[in-house]
């Protein structure tokens, strides 16, 4: 790289910029010669088609794609509904928030039970307290009142619907990539910061893998990194799929997700609780 | 009208040309959230804040509602009259019309091939019962009775005579049984009472003005004499004008014939047993007295 086309180093790039070289790998096309290692497990509805995607490794920095899957088109292909995302975003900020404010009303600040000043004959203005709202030090008439919670439940169904579009919506923007597993040559961050500019992933990736024991490599790399993330599948959520910019997962956590993510599609309303043992349900 | 192939298709075909969809760039739908109205504070909320001019309505020290100014109100004049005495005392039965159960039925939702219980229906959620709210349990109306076709083993709590008819026209069985609350609330929800780890109750008796309802054939009570059971299906097929066809020559006609004890709550399972459902298990009573008790 010569000196002049190098970037002067007093320039500041600002970090939403769209990386030019990202978009370059267009979606498989019918009639690709590699194999198709996964299909759907359940049954699809006549009028959908799979979504078809790559699957990578990370085991070389330059290596081809292994094989192609298909995805559930009602869970990787959902109609794209930002409302639902923002519902779920925020239930998942406000759910845990308990807001430890408080204040003290005149009746609980110290002082205060007496008449300043006779009610009448002083010349100044009638007061009954020392404590009362108009004062300078009084008690707060309208003000939060201790620990208050703002826990509420979305229904199931609507934080399931959220998942499903959230990955859906990473899938259409090619921000979703499946991986066949998430074993690595050598514990280095090194080699991974660079498969992930070689590859023009993004600048923050989630790793997604299905049980919570991960390779020793993965974990060693990750450690010390603040924007790539290691998640078990059980754990992924809308509000960590949106702050990363690349979602990778496994093909073991696309047959998780799908098989969880499908079962609240036809299932009955529950009777009781789901504690209790189910003889129809898993 | 054209089918599209995918749902989402178009608004993700979209998607794939518009910026990242962040934390920064979610909100709610146009029109979602509505600034709440507050009194009191601006040009349009200020002044009066929304309570008029004078009086009694601004200064909010109106009469209590039904005041008509000191004549005797509307809700005085009018006499008592025990219209809803007694409403929370009034066994309520929830209806469930042969349209729905057929729909049930054609659906794979509820089996014809077992003995149709409440509970069969409550797990098929074909209807739900609230038995903390006077529900005594379901009652059979004959709403669909034309398009009704299918031989089942059903019993309810109460039935129409049209619904009696158009089940034992297509060779099914039907009896009217009942449950007390508490057998009720057990027979809806079996898994929570199982985890309990109570005894199975035996089922109450009805009381003194349900009884005749029961002991009647003509309603095919549970109490009833099978004979005169038979007699009276014959009247029915002969009002309502088909051939009793003959159940004893069925394949099902043992499955048909299942009919619960007068004390029993579950088929196959009798009153006085306990339910081990982790370790799946049942445990049956070995004391006399306790046996004596409960086949009494």
């Amino acid at each position: 790289v010569t000196l002049d086309t190098a970037l002067p180093p007093n320039l500041r790039l600002p970090s939403n910029l769209v990386d030019p070289d990202r978009l370059k790998r267009p979606p498989p096309s019918e009639d690709s010669s590699l194999p198709l290692i996964r299909k759907c497990d359940a049954a699809l509805p006549a009028h959908l088609s799979p979504v078809r995607t790559w699957v990578d490794t990370l085991e070389s920095k330059d290596s081809e794609p292994l094989g192609l899957t298909e995805l559930h088109p009602d869970v990787f292909a959902v109609t794209p509904r930002l409302d639902i995302l923002h519902a779920v975003e925020t239930w998942q900020r406000n759910y845990k928030r308990i807001s430890h404010a408080s204040t003290k009303v005149r009746s609980e600040v110290r002082g205060g039970g007496r008449k300043p000043w006779n009610q009448k004959g002083s010349g100044r203005a009638r007061h009954g307290s020392i404590r009362s709202p108009l004062w300078r030090g009084g008690g707060v008439s309208h003000g939060p009142r201790g620990p208050k919670s703002y826990y509420y439940m979305l229904p199931m169904k609507v934080r399931v619907q959220g998942l499903k579009v959230a990955l859906s919506s990473k899938m259409a923007q090619q921000y979703l990539h499946v991986v066949d597993s998430l074993n690595i040559p050598t514990p280095d961050s090194q080699y991974l910061l660079e498969l992930i500019r070689s590859r023009h992933w993004g600048e923050s990736v989630l790793l997604v893998d299905v049980s919570e024991e991960f390779p020793e490599n993965i974990l060693q790399a990750t450690e010390n990194l603040k924007t790539v993330n290691l998640i078990p599948a059980i754990g992924l959520n809308v509000h960590s799929m949106l702050k990363h910019e690349a979602v990778i997962l496994t093909l073991d956590t696309v047959r998780f997700l799908e098989e969880k993510l499908l079962w609240h599609d036809e299932r009955y309303t529950f009777l009781y609780p789901l504690k209790l043992p189910y003889s129809d349900f898993p | 009208m054209s089918f599209p192939k995918k749902p989402g298709g178009k608004a993700l075909d979209v998607l794939q040309n518009l910026p990242r969809i962040t934390l920064t760039n979610l909100r709610p739908e146009p029109g979602a959230r509505k600034n709440e109205k507050r009194r009191g504070r601006g040009q349009h909320g200020g002044n009066r804040s929304g309570r008029g001019h004078k009086g009694e309505r601004q200064r909010g020290t109106r009469p209590r509602l039904g005041f008509e100014g000191g004549q005797t109100p509307f809700y005085l004049r009018i006499p008592k009259y025990g219209f809803n005495e007694g409403h929370s005392r009034r066994p309520q039965y929830q209806p469930l019309t042969l349209k729905r159960l057929q729909y049930l039925i054609d659906l794979g939702r509820v089996d014809p091939t077992q003995p149709i219980d409440l509970t069969q229906l409550i797990n098929a959620r074909g209807l739900t019962i609230q038995p903390l709210k006077r529900d005594y349990g379901v009652q059979l109306v004959d709403e669909g009775s034309d398009i009704f076709v299918a031989k089942i083993n059903i019993e309810v709590q109460r039935a129409t005579e049209g619904a009696i008819a158009a089940i034992e026209r297509n060779g099914g069985v039907i009896t009217n049984s009942f449950y007390d609350p508490i057998s009720l609330g057990i027979l809806i929800k079996p898994v929570p009472f199982f985890m309990r780890g109570q005894p199975i109750p035996k089922r109450m008796l009805p009381g003194e003005d349900m009884v005749p309802y029961y002991m009647s054939a003509e309603n095919r009570g549970y109490l009833a004499d099978p004979e005169e059971i038979q007699q009276a299906r014959r009247a029915l097929a002969q009002k309502y004008g088909y051939v009793l066809p003959d159940i004893s020559k069925d394949e099902l006609c043992h499955m048909l014939a299942m009919r619960k004890d007068v004390r029993q709550i579950f088929f196959g399972l009798s009153p006085g047993w306990v339910i081990n459902m982790p370790e799946k298990k049942i445990l049956k009573p070995t004391d006399q007295k306790l046996l004596q008790y409960y086949s009494s």
